[in-house]
């Protein structure tokens, strides 16, 4: 960090002599801060967090590999070679439901925090506005799902021996859109928790409604298709079980993830706008 | 702290690049607009029955550079006030505006001047450091944190936060952590700064110390500050000038030692283990007893004494065989000008605190 190269001293030596005073104060007025400041200000804290308390994060790697651990050989037990025969679909479909769980109680949990700490009104409180401060952190949490999420992967196909199609380019675009829409609904929760904070803890619960957008019948009912995550994840089913790749899928197809996603963020945004909104004209925002 | 990047770069206080002259304030430092200007502002919570008038009809000017007070008990509508200034909480009636700006209409040109310190929050990320969250709310509040680095490590030197620079915010002492809040705040170069509470929950020492640095740095760093408190210590140790709310509305505003001086009441209290129940009363038929305090050791009263009273009442006393061992002239405080405007003291906030 370059506020370390100057270190206390220095600037009590400039302070003795009062010429090169003059010419300290002129060269540290402020200049303004741009996007790319704001940026890699947001995006450094997240990862300052997650590189100095990894115990959060390992923590919920070991709980989904606990989870699926249970959902693997419970259902072995239960459905025996039906369950093998598909198991690429679940492994893709839980790799994606940790994706969404991530990223969505992240958001909203992030919100939560927040408000606590009192640091929620400094963010809508700032020039640049509060929109451009959640995208970035959204964008920041997304990144950080993908990593804890990429191990869990590893590990599930190494223990059940599944091989899938692993093309980056293809699975990060079509999960990352796919969970964009889920990050909408962190942001509806969150701004949901503002307003009434009780609610906030069984919004968690939607995490398990996850479930039921992931396995959508999107070929026998089309219109599942709109929902978040559903087409997404019928997508990302092609891309990594029959390795169809980002450019082999029809336009439509692709049009409809990023129209989803866009859709669903913008009108999870505008929730969280509303309610604070709201919260600002009831006095409750930071009241907690 | 000087001003902001986003007044620095366009607004009328831009200083003339032609001429280097340190030591002169231009016109426009003195005669722009006031740092703060609250109008006819009324906040109402609740419906029907149940509302309460947290703000009523307040209107307000702090000057630049100035440290106003607002004191008043808990319930009083200082939060309230505080937060309709910042856009945090939106005014049924009246506006705000910070430098000129409209809090409701520019509000993001207000944000960049401006920054508070609000009761019981912490205000920043206990897992960074104190350097790092310095430099994240200076981007927040929209200043290049490395522009202001050199002026960072002056904060933290002066709040002897130096030697924590690079510790997490969770492993200081509490009355650290409050001024690692205040740091932060600071920390974006805002020029008008809330303060609500600021020394709440500290120790004496600690709520010593922050009261010295907030007077200090009001006026090296010309900062525009509005302390909020109940606690009249803080009110007195650092504002130049003290607003005094009740039930949501300003019931004096003038400088500290006008308000003290209205009040003062040329009284004095003469203890004497001799001032039994029938003196006393033998002493009220002539002077104005103020108060008496049969509890004290020795038992104590207080006498108006304005003019040449104070030898008619010693002359009554000698008489009376009263030996006097202790006199001492009252000296009003804050409390007892608020007492005397309000009818009630600053410990009994209303029943609920709409804040």
């Amino acid at each position: 960090m370059s506020a370390d190269a100057t270190s206390p001293g220095t600037s009590g030596t400039a302070a003795e002599s009062s010429a090169p005073t003059d010419t300290a104060r002129a060269e540290d007025e402020p200049r303004p801060a741009t996007y790319y400041h704001l940026a890699r200000a947001v995006l450094y804290r997240e990862f300052l967090i997650f590189v100095r308390y990894p115990a959060n994060a390992i923590g919920g790697i070991v709980v989904s590999l606990f989870f699926f651990a249970a959902l693997f050989l419970g259902g072995q037990l239960l459905a025996g070679q039906a369950l093998t025969d598909s198991i690429e679909g679940i492994v893709v479909g839980y790799f994606l439901w940790t994706l969404s769980v991530g990223a969505y109680s992240s958001v909203s949990n992030d919100i939560g925090s927040e408000v606590q700490w009192g640091t929620l009104e400094r963010h809508i409180t700032t020039p640049f506005g509060f929109a451009p401060v959640a995208l970035l952190k959204g964008v920041a949490k997304v990144v950080r799902t993908f990593l804890t999420s990429a191990v869990i992967l590893a590990v599930m196909l190494l223990a059940t021996g599944t091989r899938l199609s692993l093309a980056p380019v293809t699975v990060v675009a079509v999960a990352g859109l796919s969970i964009v829409s889920v990050l909408g609904l962190g942001f509806a929760a969150g701004g949901v928790t503002v307003l009434y904070k009780r609610i906030g803890n069984w919004l968690n619960l939607l995490q398990f409604g996850f479930v039921a957008l992931i396995s959508a019948p999107v070929f026998d009912l089309p219109w599942t298709r709109f929902l978040p995550l559903a087409h997404g994840s019928a997508m990302l089913q092609r891309a990594m079980v029959d390795g169809i790749r980002l450019w082999e899928f029809p336009v439509a197809d692709l049009a409809l993830l990023v129209a989803v996603a866009v859709g669903y963020l913008l009108g999870g945004y505008l929730v969280f706008q509303f309610a604070t909104g709201r919260a600002r004209r009831l006095g409750v925002l930071g009241d907690y | 702290m000087a001003r902001s990047a986003t007044s620095a770069r366009g607004g009328p206080r831009e200083r003339g690049d032609t001429r280097e002259e340190p030591d002169d304030v231009s016109p426009d430092e003195t005669t722009g607009p006031p740092a703060l200007a609250v109008e006819d502002l009324t906040k109402r919570f609740g419906d029907g029955d149940d509302a309460v008038v947290a703000v009523d009809d307040v209107s307000l000017t702090v000057e630049r550079g100035s440290v106003v007070g607002l004191l008043g008990p808990n319930g009083a509508g200082k939060t309230t006030l505080i937060k309709c200034a910042l856009g945090i909480v939106i005014p049924d009636a009246g506006s705000v505006r910070v430098f000129g700006n409209d809090v409701r209409d520019g509000r993001r040109a207000a944000y960049a001047d401006v920054d508070a310190m609000l009761e019981g929050a912490r205000n920043d990320y206990w897992r960074l450091t104190v350097r790092e969250n310095l430099r994240y709310f200076a981007t927040i509040s929209g200043v290049d944190p490395d522009s202001v680095a050199a002026r960072h490590d002056r904060l933290l030197d002066r709040l002897d936060l130096a030697d924590k620079a690079d510790t997490p915010v969770r492993d200081l002492s509490r009355g650290m952590k409050q001024k690692v809040s205040l740091a932060s705040v600071l920390a974006g170069g805002a020029e008008l700064v809330f303060l609500d509470e600021p020394t709440l929950g500290l120790d004496v020492e600690s709520a010593r110390t922050l009261r010295a640095e907030l007077r200090r740095l009001a006026v090296e760093e010309g900062l525009t500050i509005v302390v909020s408190s109940h606690d009249m210590t803080t009110i007195e140790a650092v504002c130049d000038r003290v607003v005094m709310l009740s039930n949501g509305r300003i019931v004096a505003d003038d400088t500290v030692e006008a308000l003290l001086g209205a009040a003062a009441s040329d009284a004095v209290r003469v203890a004497s283990p001799d001032l039994d129940a029938e003196t006393i009363s033998e002493l009220r038929e002539r002077f104005e007893v103020v108060d008496v305090d049969r509890d004290a050791r020795p038992p104590a009263m207080t006498v108006a004494a304005g003019g040449d009273r104070l030898y008619e009442i010693m002359d009554a006393l000698r008489a009376a065989g009263v030996t006097v061992s202790d006199v001492r002239t009252v000296q009003p405080d804050l409390e007892e000008v608020f007492l005397e405007r309000t009818g009630s003291d600053l410990g009994a906030g209303r029943g609920g605190d709409p804040r």
